[in-house]
């Protein structure tokens, strides 16, 4: 309130600022699509805290951490499918990368975790940079043949080397890190990314990748340079395939290559890309969602009902109908939904507001 | 589509260096400006802060009576706010309740009278409030002494000699920054002049006469045994409008196609003077370095990304404008969101001179076609290009639509200062608004001249119409 | 030498399986424009309905082959008609992701019609036939042999009725384009949904002939699938025919490194003989990305 004075007494032209109430400083910070994800990431947290001291279900917090690790997954693909425009079917092959170099560095060599994800990480930008290569001379169905073909390479690659890899303790910092714990590592990593991504989706080169995928003679004509971009979207979307492999590593703790439902058979491959569509293919949300739908569902909620705890695959076969019926009816997916919903309420609310005091 | 070469030609490792020499240069010029303002704004900072530390001073020697009265009407209008909307819902809700009752034939003067009595609560009300702030008010001016207004003359004047000096220290800090970096720039822009200068002397350089922009010589453009382009030559002059124009598969489009590289031309040359006002081969170059150059497009169907506003389009045409690096667009840093900005204002200068602005925050999604096709102007305005190619922009326009693009075209040339390549089989258009026109037909030139020129020549009319006696 | 044909005659059976997998991805690329990704899943369907019938019903396999074909045939068309159909204006990669979202429709169905129990199958004939090449022993089993039969008059019925009926012209006329197909007054409709159920068929065949040497899973046609995909790339899906031979030349690659490893003295390395032999071939379709067989095509911008 102190208008006055400053109107009549500030000798350098300040201009009073506006005190904020409360409320106006909440609604500035959900104004901000990057607190959203701090908020999501910090309820997580409280809630997985809450499962690892069983205030809630222990099990909860494997669910998070299962979901969360796949998530980083679907958002590398949320990024290339929905803003390049290009897909690809080697997310499992990808994410055993982050699992063997898990094993064979910390397992097997005994290195910190840095080392391990130095490594991974390198394995990871240069096979991107080989999908990427690929992607500029094959395209369309004929890359996401070749990439299952990369992906199957892989995954026999790690029968031939070592099928059944395991970590038997994990140190981050120095600290041990036991298994209940882990979901505080995913989530953060995944809050970490989202935030990435968003900013990425946001800058110019979310709009140039965007450019690329409407129309390639159009981008380039605007400067934008194919490979630059399609290179650059495999490196991330395959960074974060081997990272959420590290991931699942560290909350699952042993993994069998031979396995066909396992982590890097094609079913994951498929798993991410339903997840990603489901949520709707350029939300970063949705592609999370989607991941709950996929793999944490069971886990979390489903699991407590005997009827499906009997018959697991019905959520298999649930989740197909729902890839189906929301490519053919629903192509935007759950985002789409939530677009639509908000469309729905913003217009009752104004219908509302004219019902009582008549139109402007 | 252009073969990627494996090795950078010269021309190809000189077009980032000149790229950031550019930039450089732009620093340099603005640098002055960009030191000052960012001074000022140290300065209203620490003005911001003085005043803050005045203000206990200056409660004590203000007017106790006109302040308390200020608190008084702020409060008082946050109340009529809220009760005007009270006032409204009042109003409305009852003025529907008469109408429904006139018409039903029902008791209307009863709620006249229940209307009249609601808003004389509300003003009931109002007045309650304003007596109880008024008494506020008066308990506030008794319990504060009156004005006192010594202590705030010293703090004032103390205030004022610190500003003084805390002025003359930014400005002097401000001319050091200046020079320093401006010494660095200058060393930096010297080293590139340097690096450019090898580079170019191993590159052998054409001249073109003085008045020429782009001159093609000789273009073959074969699809195997298809000769979509056969020995086509022409010059483009600066500043002019030029019309490529032809029967439906002359090959208009293949031409400006290998003129922007999206064909690599079998055999002639392409020669451009470009952005740094030198002569360089367009051969040499990838089709996503030739808006670099100098040389940007719109197309035949419009070819917007429809996922994001007219006005996150224009910026797509600046993608390689951008200092910012990937880390900092991922990390989001304010040095990226000032780029932004800037560009957003040009973009939007842009948009208004194409009379557009009103749609700069729509989703290109679902704009009709005409917007569409502007827009895509507009977008090629975006990277100050010197010469613009128009594939057919009157493709599916109406005629008021047309004649008002010839006027676009025009304007666009005067206040832009641009050439522009139109590659059109509306007759009207090219022959309304072309200073120069060159006919091809089969891949063929025909004739070049003044539209009048190549309106009466024979072969052209040969080539639109038929030979006479033949239909 | 006798050693390298018990290789080769050993690769019958996956051989075939490919082969007739391929063909049936072919056929679907080529009408519906789609890759179907539920090609393995759908012949493990119709693999599980034949071991429903020899193990519940007590038919001999000559029996339940109809009756699996039959009820593959019969999901494929309603897939076409029911989904498909309708799904004409998604794009092609909507397309492709239906045909993943149908993995996991038939993965979860399969469990819960059939239990969760791995069925008992049988080959389609038992014994085996030796003869000396050399002074050394080559087998190899009747069942390879009536497999190979079975195929080679399939794929010889089907090429024949590709390049001589009219159902094979209206098909190409599909594939080439299938608006314009439309509009010449062939059913594109019908064309289609015979495609998916030949495909289905197909599929059932091979799935059955897998079943005889390997343990019937709902995954277990999935690397034959793989392997088609990579055939159909490799052979370029402009022809019928390339994606066909590409097929046989898979599996047989695959042998031929455990053969090479074996010889050279190293069988360690065997174990990468997929590695391999799809490195092989996507170094071969990084720089033929039309195919062996396939032309190029100039592309317009």
């Amino acid at each position: 309130m102190d208008k006055y004075l400053y109107e009549n007494y500030a000798l350098f032209g300040t201009v009073p600022k506006e005190k904020r109430s409360l409320t106006d400083l909440a609604r500035g910070v959900l104004a901000n699509p990057l607190y959203h994800y701090l908020l999501f990431g910090a309820v997580m947290l409280v809630v997985g805290f809450l499962s690892a001291t069983k205030v809630l279900p222990y099990s909860l917090q494997s669910g998070m951490a299962i979901t969360f690790a796949y998530s980083l997954a679907s958002v590398g693909f949320c990024l290339l499918m929905g803003y390049s425009g290009l897909a690809s079917l080697g997310t499992g092959g990808f994410m055993g990368i982050g699992c063997y170099a898990i094993h064979f560095v910390m397992t097997e060599a005994g290195l910190p975790f840095g080392v391990a994800l130095v490594v991974a990480l390198s394995i990871g930008v240069v096979l991107g940079l080989i999908v990427g290569v690929v992607s500029l001379r094959i395209e369309g169905i004929y890359l996401v043949i070749l990439t299952l073909g990369l992906s199957e390479i892989l995954r026999n690659l790690y029968i031939a080397v070592q099928d059944s890899i395991y970590l038997s303790s994990f140190k981050l910092l120095g600290i041990t890190i036991p298994r209940s714990a882990s979901v505080y590592v995913v989530t953060v990593l995944l809050v970490v990314i989202m935030m990435l991504t968003h900013n990425l989706i946001v800058s110019p080169t979310g709009r140039a990748m965007l450019a690329m995928k409407n129309s390639t003679a159009a981008a380039q004509a605007m400067g934008i340079s194919l490979m630059k971009y399609r290179l650059l979207a495999f490196v991330i979307c395959t960074v974060y395939a081997v990272l959420s492999g590290m991931m699942l590593m560290i909350t699952i703790r042993s993994a069998m290559a031979t396995d066909a439902s396992g982590f890097y058979a094609l079913i994951t491959s498929l798993n991410i890309l339903a997840a990603v569509i489901i949520g709707g293919f350029r939300s970063i949300w949705g592609a999370v969602f989607g991941t709950f739908i996929m793999y944490g569902l069971q886990t979390m909620l489903l699991n407590r009902i005997p009827f499906l705890q009997e018959n697991p695959v019905i959520i298999t076969f649930v989740s197909g109908i729902l890839v189906v019926l929301v490519v053919m009816f629903y192509p935007g997916g759950v985002a789409q939904l939530v677009q639509e919903v908000r469309m729905k309420l913003r217009k009752r609310r104004m219908a509302r507001r004219e019902e009582k005091y008549g139109k402007d | 589509m252009a073969k990627t070469k494996l090795f950078p030609t010269a021309q190809q490792r000189l077009l980032p260096l000149q790229q950031r020499r550019r930039r450089l240069q732009l620093q340099l010029d603005a640098l002055e400006q960009t030191v000052s303002a960012r001074q000022a704004e140290k300065l209203a900072a620490y003005g911001a802060k003085l005043d803050r530390s005045l203000m206990k001073d200056a409660f004590a020697a203000c007017d106790k009576e006109a302040y308390a009265q200020q608190i008084l009407e702020q409060k008082l209008q946050k109340f009529d706010v809220r009760q005007n909307m009270d006032r409204r819902a009042v109003n409305h809700g009852c003025s529907k309740a008469i109408f429904t009752a006139v018409e039903a034939g029902g008791d209307w003067q009863e709620l006249l009278k229940k209307q009249r009595q609601e808003l004389d609560a509300l003003e009931h009300k109002r007045s309650e409030y304003l007596a109880k702030l008024t008494a506020e008010k008066e308990a506030f001016v008794a319990k504060n002494s009156s004005a006192d207004g010594a202590g705030y003359e010293k703090a004032k004047e103390k205030a004022q000699a610190l500003y003084e000096s805390r002025r003359t220290a930014l400005e002097t800090e401000g001319q050091q920054l200046v020079a320093k970096k401006r010494a660095k720039l200058t060393g930096q822009l010297a080293a590139l002049d340097r690096r450019i200068a090898g580079i170019r002397s191993g590159v052998r350089s054409e001249t073109l006469p003085e008045d020429v922009l782009l001159r093609v010589k000789g273009l073959k453009m074969y699809f195997g045994g298809l000769k979509a382009v056969d020995d086509v030559t022409f010059d483009v002059k600066k500043g002019e409008i030029f019309g490529l124009i032809g029967p439906n598969g002359a090959g208009k489009t293949t031409v400006f196609n290998c003129i922007t590289r999206f064909y690599d031309a079998t055999d002639g040359s392409i020669h451009f003077v470009n952005k740094e006002d030198e002569v360089v081969d367009l051969r040499q170059f990838q089709v996503h370095d030739v808006i670099l150059q100098g040389i940007t497009r719109t197309f035949q169907n419009v070819e917007l990304v429809r996922e994001i506003s007219v006005l996150d389009n224009l910026l797509v045409a600046c993608t390689r404008e951008y200092q910012s690096n990937l880390l900092v667009q991922a990390l989001g840093l304010p040095s990226l969101k000032r780029e932004e900005e800037a560009l957003r204002e040009k973009a939007r200068r842009i948009l208004k001179f194409m009379g557009l602005e009103s749609y700069a925050n729509w989703l290109a999604f679902g704009l009709p076609y005409g917007i569409l096709k502007k827009v895509e102007i507009a977008r090629a305005l975006m990277s100050d290009a010197r010469l613009i190619i128009m594939d057919e922009p009157a493709a599916g326009l109406n005629d008021s639509e047309t004649a008002e693009l010839t006027e676009t075209i025009r304007r666009i040339r005067d206040e832009f200062g641009v050439t522009i390549l139109l590659v059109e089989h509306d007759m009207s258009l090219v022959m309304n608004v072309c200073d120069t026109v060159c006919a091809i037909s089969f891949g063929k030139m025909l004739a070049i001249g003044t539209s009048r020129q190549i309106k009466e020549n024979p072969a052209v009319q040969e080539a639109y119409l038929g030979v006479e006696g033949d239909a | 030498m006798a050693y390298l044909l018990n290789v080769i005659l050993g690769t019958i059976v996956p051989m075939c399986v490919t082969a007739l997998v391929t063909m049936a991805i072919t056929i679907i690329f080529k009408t519906s424009s789609t890759t179907n990704f539920a090609q393995g899943v759908i012949s493990a369907f119709g693999a599980y309905v034949v071991a429903a019938a020899l193990n519940k019903l007590n038919l001999s396999i000559w029996l339940a082959l109809p009756i699996g074909v039959v009820v593959a045939v019969a999901i494929a068309v309603a897939i076409d008609v029911l989904i498909f159909r309708r799904g004409r204006y998604v794009n092609a990669l909507g397309k492709q992701i239906i045909t993943m979202g149908l993995i996991s429709i038939i993965v979860g169905a399969i469990p819960l019609i059939f239990g969760m129990q791995t069925p008992q199958f049988r080959v389609f004939v038992e014994g085996k036939v030796s003869f000396m090449v050399g002074g050394q022993d080559v087998t190899v089993t009747v069942n390879a042999l009536v497999c190979l039969a079975i195929t080679a008059v399939v794929l010889t019925a089907i090429f024949m009725m590709l390049q001589f009926s009219k159902w094979g012209l209206s098909v190409r006329a599909t594939a080439a384009n299938e608006y314009v197909a439309g509009m010449l007054g062939i059913n594109t409709h019908v064309i289609t949904a015979i495609s998916w159920g030949l495909a289905g068929a197909l599929g059932t065949l091979a799935a059955t002939m897998n079943g005889g040497i390997n343990q019937v899973g709902v995954y277990f046609m999935t690397g034959y699938q793989v392997n088609a995909f990579l055939a159909g790339i490799l052979g370029g899906f402009a022809t019928f025919y390339g994606p066909v031979i590409a097929a046989f030349m898979i599996p047989l690659a695959n042998n031929l490194v455990v053969y090479l490893a074996n010889v050279m003295g190293k069988p360690e390395l065997s174990s990468w003989s997929l590695v391999i032999v799809y490195g092989l071939a996507l170094v071969i379709i990084f720089f033929k990305p039309e195919g062996i067989f396939g032309k190029r095509t100039v592309k317009k911008v």
